[in-house]
């Protein structure tokens, strides 16, 4: 499968926010101003890739072989909140200012299902090695553009007059499903 | 005992007693999830070979032929599994042809992951009341030949093209690939040592 | 500290409407956005979610002395991934149509922050008789809005509701309902619609 058609179709045809409602969480939660939402984007984006590398060898290299494929979701969680913890100190240790940036966002992602849900579906695909990290980069791209995107159209809702029963998450909803039917205008984007 | 000593033993506890529950829930859980597999493998093949009475596995140059038969023993059809690559994973359809592979007599998608509300239409399309499962339907006597395609804006002609669903041109298309290597493939291996098997 | 002013009743009812998970929480919606795309599977991803919290609930507060601290999440994140297993496995095994149309989701209740929510907030903290309550009340509210929310999508989407047809021919579906921006379209009216009740209340 073709790398960069994974990528494309991870991050804006099949947007792992507005497609699959994946992530939404964070989404509603982190998206009220811009700079928040880039760095959770990143911090996502980061996690995501390892953790697609990291259980693709898991799956492949223990849980097939050893026909322990029960366990899948028991070992992918727990591999998922082991690296989030990981990539936490690693940021603390190498860049501090990096992590005041993240700060109490990154142990947020331990129960983001875009993580897990990217796990699960580059196994349900059977993608090689590489095209599961190349998948694990275009959905946090993607995840990021959606972030951000929503926390743009945020930062501007808040000098509308939104009418007062929806606004916070009444609002929030209605434009994430602007936004899903804009995205929906790329389904014939990769067609050949 | 010290925190980090019992932060360990009960975790070891905790996953070990999972460990064995899950395995023993595999083994009572599996066989019947196997079951519902091949039940869908078997309602693929009623669905996609011509009228039959019976129908028969055998295996030939490592692909499974599911040959169907008349009630005099003849063969009638031939129904062959086809898998291969959509536009988000695995496309796994049952093709089924006639008895001299010169006519496509169904095709049934049996697993995909394809884009919900688009690709998705290859197995069944919603928004067409009369008939939902038009996609599939076009295969019908269609040429068994690997030449088929997948056209967009114009009404299909000929016997050996199909309308792609709008907005899923690259499922379309996989199916169509799909189709027609492993046609090719089918019809050689079947052709050439049917005389052994039959 | 469980607190004994609440009645055993509250701590069920309360789950359903005041303290919903969907509505008042915003927890747990991937799933509810992904799966109500008919009652059917709204109904059967609600009762999946609610087995996990329930049976979840259930072990971690007999064991809540047990699990040190420290590891308390990963622990709890071992026991609902392992009851996760079961139920997808179960409708794999006993109701595969079902599963098929709750496909990946069923997983993913593992990170539904719903259940790992309770957990933490209440079922390590409270005996066992209240942290069932809790549970059978949190997934009770979450049921009743995939329901909700999936006869919505279902009616405009496919002018059925649980697979009957309620509006004839002359309705034409709004395929939408059925697709992800119908999701959020219908959630967020929802969130509205009980926002007016809740003001309405307590006005009353």
């Amino acid at each position: 499968m073709n790398l960069i058609l994974i990528f494309i179709s991870a991050a804006i045809v099949n947007n792992f926010v507005l497609s699959y409602f994946l992530g939404i969480c964070p989404f509603v939660g982190v998206s009220k101003q811009l700079s928040s939402a880039v760095s959770m984007g990143m911090a996502v984006t980061f996690v995501m890739t390892i953790a697609a590398a990291v259980t693709w060898l898991i799956y492949h290299l223990i849980l097939v072989p050893f026909q322990v494929v029960i366990l899948e979701y028991v070992a992918f969680i727990l591999v998922i909140a082991s690296l989030v913890q990981l990539v936490e100190m690693f940021i603390r240790k190498v860049s501090k200012p990096l992590y005041d940036t993240l700060g109490i966002y990154l142990p947020l992602i331990t129960t983001n299902c875009a993580i897990l849900g990217l796990a699960l579906f580059a196994t349900l695909r059977e993608y090689g090695f590489i095209e599961s990290v190349v998948y694990g980069v275009g959905a946090g791209a993607g995840f990021t553009l959606a972030l951000v995107m929503m926390a743009g159209i945020r930062e501007q809702l808040e000098l509308a007059d939104v009418p007062k029963h929806f606004q916070g998450a009444g609002i929030t909803m209605i434009v994430a499903g602007s936004l899903a039917l804009a995205f929906m205008g790329f389904a014939g984007l990769l067609s050949v | 005992m010290s925190t980090s000593a019992r932060m360990i033993v009960v975790l070891t506890v905790i996953t070990t007693l999972v460990g064995g529950l899950l395995a023993g829930w595999d083994s009572f859980t599996s066989p019947k999830i196997e079951q519902h597999r091949l039940e869908r493998i078997r309602a693929a093949v009623e669905e996609v070979l011509p009228p039959h009475d019976q129908y028969e596995k055998v295996e030939i140059g490592g692909m499974s032929f599911y040959v169907g038969k008349s009630s005099a023993d003849e063969t009638v059809g031939i129904a062959f599994q086809a898998v291969g690559t959509g536009f988000q994973g695995e496309i796994s359809m049952m093709v089924g042809v006639d008895a001299s592979f010169a006519q496509i007599t169904g095709v049934e998608i049996l697993s995909q992951v394809e884009t919900p509300g688009l690709g998705t239409k290859i197995v069944t399309d919603p928004t067409n009341k009369q008939n939902p499962d038009w996609f599939t339907d076009q295969f019908k006597d269609l040429k068994a030949v690997a030449e088929i395609t997948a056209i967009k804006n114009q009404e299909p002609s000929g016997s050996t093209e199909v309308q792609a669903i709008t907005g899923a041109t690259i499922s379309s298309k996989a199916v169509v690939d799909i189709l027609n290597t492993t046609l090719e493939k089918a019809k050689d291996v079947y052709q050439s040592q049917k005389e052994q098997v039959l | 500290m469980a607190n004994h002013k609440v009645t055993r009743t509250r701590e069920f009812v309360k789950g359903l409407w005041d303290e919903n998970a969907v509505l008042v929480s915003l927890l747990g919606l991937c799933p509810v956005l992904a799966v109500t795309n008919s009652a059917i599977n709204g109904l059967a991803m609600g009762l999946a979610t609610t087995f996990v919290l329930f049976s979840s609930s259930t072990i971690i507060s007999i064991l809540r002395k047990l699990i040190p601290h420290q590891v308390r999440i990963a622990g709890f994140i071992v026991i609902i991934a392992t009851f996760v297993t079961i139920a997808d496995r179960f409708l794999a095994a006993f109701y595969p149509d079902i599963s098929d149309a709750l496909g990946p989701y069923v997983p993913l209740i593992v990170v539904n922050c719903l259940i790992l929510g309770r957990q933490e907030a209440f079922s390590s903290k409270n005996p066992l008789g209240r942290s069932m309550l809790d549970a059978l009340g949190v997934g009770t509210g979450f049921i009743g809005v995939l329901v909700v929310l999936g006869s919505i999508r279902e009616l405009l989407g496919s002018g059925s509701v649980l697979n009957f047809t309620l509006l004839g021919d002359w309705f034409a579906p709004w395929m939408v309902m059925i697709l992800p921006p119908g999701a959020f379209l219908t959630l967020g009216f929802l969130i509205a619609l009980s926002n007016w009740i809740n003001e309405r209340r307590a006005e009353a």
